[in-house]
């Protein structure tokens, strides 16, 4: 019997398997979830007040705000260029800065890279700390360290970067397949060796990948951390608001939209030369 | 090269001079139980000769790779002992373990490059146990190790893709470059896990032609598994047979019969258990 044949024979009595019913499961996971959700908005066991009817109430408050925004006052320009020349400078250094801490950490939180449970463990603790503060409390915190200025700025966004970046690159080694690190310990190479000469290489994309998107959350957060007095785009927002001059906010959201959308076209570029 | 002093032994751990002449390979009373409580090797005691080139059949899950693992110790029995020229290799641990894997060159099936960085690096991995991690850190190499891995490169033909990724490699380039890396090393010994088993068959004949040589040109020990019996049959010169983490089978590869291969795999011999061609 060819197999052609042995094909042919079995086409006539395929006994093909009952398809496991799985909707009831996700009926039920989804259901679940609404539940939840409804009952985080009841006040009365302690979820959050959901007041809709303010939205109508105040909405002409908002409105005039937004309609101010919506007609931006140029004029405002020649006054953030210098400012936002800073924010681009900080979120470049910063980036730079966090790649390089990045490196290493990356490779001691990641399973594959650094077999030592002990150590692991303990870098990803320490991350997760760095993690759980706030980017603002660094900044105010640190204005009131070493002054108002872009040194407290560089400085957060050092840390929120390192945080991000070490956790998606250490992700990532964990998920990739790492047959060539026992090709190393095969040849008698001490995890550092393994890691400097393949495991590095292998994980570059991944790196240049996290490190260029901090790079944009770096321009976005520094909008915000201004606001502490940490340098940056930030502080011209911070002044504008103070005065109400909503239409000069629009034009410096515009500004930051420009530069996010710029950041995003370049590094898709880059990623994709990585590949 | 200095290959040809098989009697002179060098001390475990002495680089001054890579290791000169192959090593007998010795397991005595081995048992490889796993974690989860799977039974690899039972009881497996061998005498493999300085020199030997060994073939280790069997089915799949019959304890092969588990076997080659233990004599560079990436696997640790859980009983017996593992012996390799000079290096008591089941007891050994962390820096003479290094040293003694250095002495050891293994190959794989799936090759185990790091596919996005260039045979030369690859191959400089071959280099690992000989240079100190500060060095390597640095990415500072000397002359010497430079010159070694080159010669390891142009002896398996692949001198000339030294630059490329190896990610852009052909599969039968990838375990010329892995050969070579292997062969930086300078060992004593040669294990290769099936080395042609992700190969096509024009190809798997070559790269088994290229682990004869490494056997008869410099006289290594080695110790290779196979799956295919006419590979085992026409390449190596004593088969052992593996079935269920036991030794079933201990003989001189050439005259080795369709019944006794029907022996080690506890099944009548199909077509798959052939290669062909050649
Ligand atoms: N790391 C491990 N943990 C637990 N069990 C394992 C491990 N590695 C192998 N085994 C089991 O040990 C037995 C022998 O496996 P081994 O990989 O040595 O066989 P093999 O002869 O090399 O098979 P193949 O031809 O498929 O590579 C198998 O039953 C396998 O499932
Ligand atoms: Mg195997």
């Amino acid at each position: 019997m060819t197999a052609a044949d042995a094909v042919a024979g079995e086409r006539s009595q395929l006994t093909i398997p009952p398809r496991p019913r799985t909707w009831p499961r996700a009926a039920a996971i989804v259901a679940a979830l609404a539940a939840f959700t409804i009952l985080t908005t009841i006040p009365a066991i302690g979820g959050v007040e959901l007041d809709f009817a303010s939205i109508a109430r105040n909405w002409t408050n908002g409105a005039d705000r937004i309609v101010q925004m919506l007609t931006p006052d140029w004029s405002i320009l020649p006054r953030t260029w210098q400012p936002l020349l800073e924010t681009l400078e900080m979120a470049l250094v910063d980036a730079a800065i966090s790649a390089v801490l990045a490196v290493p950490l990356s490779l001691w939180a990641a399973r594959p890279t650094n077999p030592n449970g002990v150590a692991r463990r303990a870098v990803r603790f320490v991350l997760n700390v760095v993690r759980a503060v706030p980017d603002l409390v660094y900044a105010t915190v640190l204005v009131a360290m070493v002054g108002v200025g872009t040194l407290p700025g560089i400085i957060t966004l050092v840390l929120f970067d390192i945080g991000i970046v070490v956790k998606l690159v250490s992700e990532a080694i964990d998920s990739a397949d790492a047959h060539y690190m026992e090709a190393g310990r095969a040849a008698g190479g001490t995890q550092t060796q393994i890691n400097r000469v393949t495991a590095l290489p292998q994980s570059w994309p991944a790196i240049a990948s996290q490190v260029l998107y901090s790079l944009e959350l770096n321009v976005r957060i520094s909008a915000i951390l201004g606001l502490v007095g940490a340098g940056g785009i930030g502080r011209l927002i911070d002044e504008m608001r103070g005065f109400y001059r909503y239409d000069a906010l629009g034009t410096i959201v515009l500004e930051i939209l420009v530069v996010v959308i710029a950041i995003e076209v370049a590094s898709n570029l880059l990623r994709k030369r990585l590949r | 090269m200095d290959n040809t002093a098989a009697t002179q032994r060098p001390e475990a751990g002495d680089h001054a001079s890579p290791a000169s002449g192959p090593w007998p390979i010795t397991l005595d009373d081995v048992t490889v139980r796993y974690p989860n409580g799977v039974v690899a090797m039972k009881n497996v005691s061998l005498e493999i000769g300085a020199g030997e080139m060994v073939a280790v059949v069997g089915l799949s899950g019959s304890g092969k790779s588990t076997m080659i693992r233990t004599i560079n110790g990436l696997v640790t029995p859980t009983a017996g002992t593992v012996t390799v020229g000079p290096h008591r290799i089941s007891r050994l641990k962390g820096a003479a373990l290094r040293r003694a894997r250095g002495d050891i060159g293994m190959i794989f099936q799936s090759f185990n490059l790091a596919d996005r960085t260039s045979v030369y690096r690859n191959a400089m991995v071959g280099r690992f146990s000989h240079t100190p991690t500060w060095r390597t850190l640095l990415g500072l190499t000397t002359a010497e190790d430079r010159d070694i891995v080159m010669r390891a490169l142009d002896s398996v033909g692949m001198l000339e893709k030294v630059w490329h990724r190896a990610g852009a490699l052909s599969g039968g380039q990838k375990q010329r470059v892995a050969i070579a890396r292997a062969l930086a090393q300078q060992p004593a010994v040669m294990l290769a896990d099936e080395p042609v088993a992700s190969l096509d068959p024009p190809t798997a004949h070559s790269v088994m032609a290229d682990l004869a040589d490494i056997n008869a040109d410099r006289g290594l020990t080695v110790l290779v598994n196979l799956h295919l019996m006419d590979l085992a049959r026409q390449y190596t010169t004593r088969m052992i047979g593996l079935r269920a983490g036991e030794v079933v089978y201990d003989g001189p590869a050439a005259s080795a019969t369709d019944a006794d291969f029907e022996q080690i795999y506890g099944r009548p011999v199909q077509q798959r258990d052939r290669l062909g061609q050649q």
